[in-house]
């Protein structure tokens, strides 16, 4: 599934997380990950992320992510939301 | 995305950069949320929590300087959510922020973000602060949170630790019938007789009182928390956000009548009704446009203003004494207002006035200017009756509220279903506390099936739904 269009979901409040996904000219997904809980999630939101990217078969997209200290639950559903909203 | 919360916090966000793009270049946007997990922060107790941290967090810009901006409070499916426009810069707004977190008994348990003209956001690690501790462990907040480090009765039990009381655990009213408890809103302590002289504890005494007020339930045709009653247009936020906005009001009243002097308290009048007038257009921005407390403005801010002339006197402030100083202020008033409708063009008439001619009753004026016998004769004393014989507040002003459907000729009433309303007021009120009010799970039933009938016959008893919050604000004073 190709992305087409920015999308957005989420936003930077405290416990949630704004995603940010730009349609790029190469075929790979490049991630970007911000957090305030860099240290203990970091890599968990990037396994996360990159789970959801492989499941929903995302290419051509820059995918940026800035956590404000999100629950594993809301940046599963803000991703998808983003993943959505650039490929419909 | 199919979750309320998640849409809500998106909808939020969005809001405030719409807020934020609309900011002058020296402007900035406050925002505040409650810290708490989304069980605890939706819901009565959550919402009765947000209204009393909004208000206090505007009298905190007041009294750093920064006057009281331009607010907005809602409730959402996230909970409540209320956003505050300043005329200073981000780094002074923040700081006002930082200093209420950190400096006000219940700041822990809120969450104020800043924003700048155009969205820009001024964090804690900006301005070299440490970031937030956990309510539960002191640790990192963020780290506890992302890893839901505590359990939910853990996070109750630090909030309600703060707030020196209980927050409630959402929804056990209808799970068990029994009364859920409810937030002490303004000082700690015991609600009756807590109300202070200075002009500023009798404004916050009038707030309380229009909290709990709009708080109390079931209120049959009336708004409450879990029902709109009769009305469509209206709910339990707008009441909360017109009693946000008309907070710092009542001070000003006080304040009005504590300066007043000795001179006839009738000539305090002219000024109480142009801060009125002011008092309405602030409740009419922060409702978008609909008349919640309009009627409350008039009577509330009479007898704040005659709390704070008998206090500036140095006189006993009392029940009694307070509802006579109002009717001193008025003196006159339905003769004046209502002198002239006679001889003019019935096209001309408002439907009170029309009201007025057809059945010679004055509403809230004439209320007024007879000291308000409904409150001090009859409601009160079944509230403080109520109190004293261990109902709930919320229960015992139900009580005092079905008291007052069987002593006023409410306009409200009159206006929109006419005599067989009021005589339905009256006879199911009746019915109701004979079978023992709220005390008795007959009289709760019969008061249930009152509130399922007005508002199938659309009947809003607004008039008593002031005075009861008149009773709340007396309930205060002794005597």
């Amino acid at each position: 599934m190709k992305a087409i269009k920015d999308s957005v979901a989420g936003s930077l409040e405290s416990s949630d997380v704004l995603v940010t996904l730009r349609p790029s000219s190469e075929a790979a997904v490049s991630l970007q990950v911000e957090s305030i809980v860099m240290k203990q999630y970091g890599r968990r939101i990037t396994a996360v992320a990159e789970e959801l990217v492989a499941a929903t078969g995302l290419s051509g997209a820059s995918l940026r992510i800035q956590d404000r200290g999100a629950l594993e639950c809301t940046l599963r559903a803000r991703l998808e939301t983003a993943i959505a909203r650039a490929t419909a | 995305m199919g979750n309320p919360l998640l849409e809500a916090r998106e909808a939020r966000w969005a809001r405030r950069l719409e807020l934020a793009r609309g900011l002058g270049a020296g402007g900035s946007l406050l925002s505040l949320t409650l810290r708490l997990p989304a069980p605890l922060r939706v819901g009565r107790e959550g919402a009765g929590l947000g209204q009393g941290l909004y208000a206090a967090l505007r009298r905190a810009s007041i009294d750093a300087g920064l006057g009281p901006g331009r607010g907005e409070f809602r409730l959402s499916a996230d909970g409540p959510e209320g956003y505050l426009e300043l005329d200073v810069g981000l780094a002074e707004a923040k700081e006002l922020a930082l200093g209420f977190e950190e400096g006000h008994p219940w700041g822990e348990l809120a969450d104020l973000d800043a924003m700048g003209p155009g969205g820009s956001v001024l964090g804690r690690a900006e301005l070299g602060r440490r970031p937030r501790s956990c309510l539960v462990c002191g640790a990192e907040a963020a780290a506890c949170v992302a890893g839901r480090s505590h359990g939910l009765e853990e996070i109750r039990r630090a909030a309600e630790v703060l707030l020196g009381g209980p927050l409630g655990p959402p929804g056990t009213r209808a799970a068990s019938g029994a009364a859920a408890p409810e937030l002490t809103l303004g000082p700690r302590g015991p609600w009756a007789g807590a109300m202070g002289e200075s002009s500023r504890a009798i404004g916050e005494a009038a707030l309380r009182a229009l909290v709990a007020e709009a708080a109390a339930e079931p209120k049959p045709g009336l708004v409450s928390p879990s029902s709109r009653g009769a009305h469509l247009d209206m709910d339990y936020g707008s009441f909360l956000a017109s009693a946000a906005a008309l907070a710092p009001w009542f001070e000003t009243f006080a304040r009005l009548g504590r300066g007043f002097g000795g001179r006839e308290p009738d000539e305090l009048l002219p000024s109480l009704r142009a801060a009125g007038l002011e008092a309405e257009r602030d409740m009419l921005a922060a409702t978008g446009g609909v008349n919640t407390h309009k009627g409350l403005i008039f009577s509330l801010g009479l007898l704040c203003a005659a709390s704070g002339l008998l206090a500036g006197r140095g006189e006993r402030l009392e029940a009694g004494a307070c509802a006579r100083m109002a009717a001193r202020i008025v003196r006159g008033i339905c003769e004046r207002d209502f002198a002239g409708l006679a001889g003019r063009e019935a096209s001309t008439l408002s439907a009170g006035e029309r009201l007025r001619l057809g059945s010679g009753l004055g509403g809230a004026r004439a209320e007024a200017e007879g000291g308000f016998p409904s409150v001090v004769g009859a409601s009160l004393p079944r509230l403080r009756a109520g109190l004293s014989a261990g109902l709930g507040r919320g229960e015992a002003l139900v009580d005092a509220l079905l008291v007052l459907f069987g002593q006023v000729e409410d306009s409200n009433v009159l206006a929109r279903c006419g005599p067989e309303g009021l005589e339905l007021l009256r006879s199911s009120s009746a019915r109701a506390l004979g079978l023992g009010g709220m005390a008795t799970e007959a009289g709760r039933e019969a008061v249930a099936a009152m509130n399922e009938e007005f508002a199938a016959r659309r009947l809003s008893p607004g008039g008593c739904a002031d005075l009861l919050a008149l009773t709340a604000f007396l309930a205060e004073l002794p005597g």
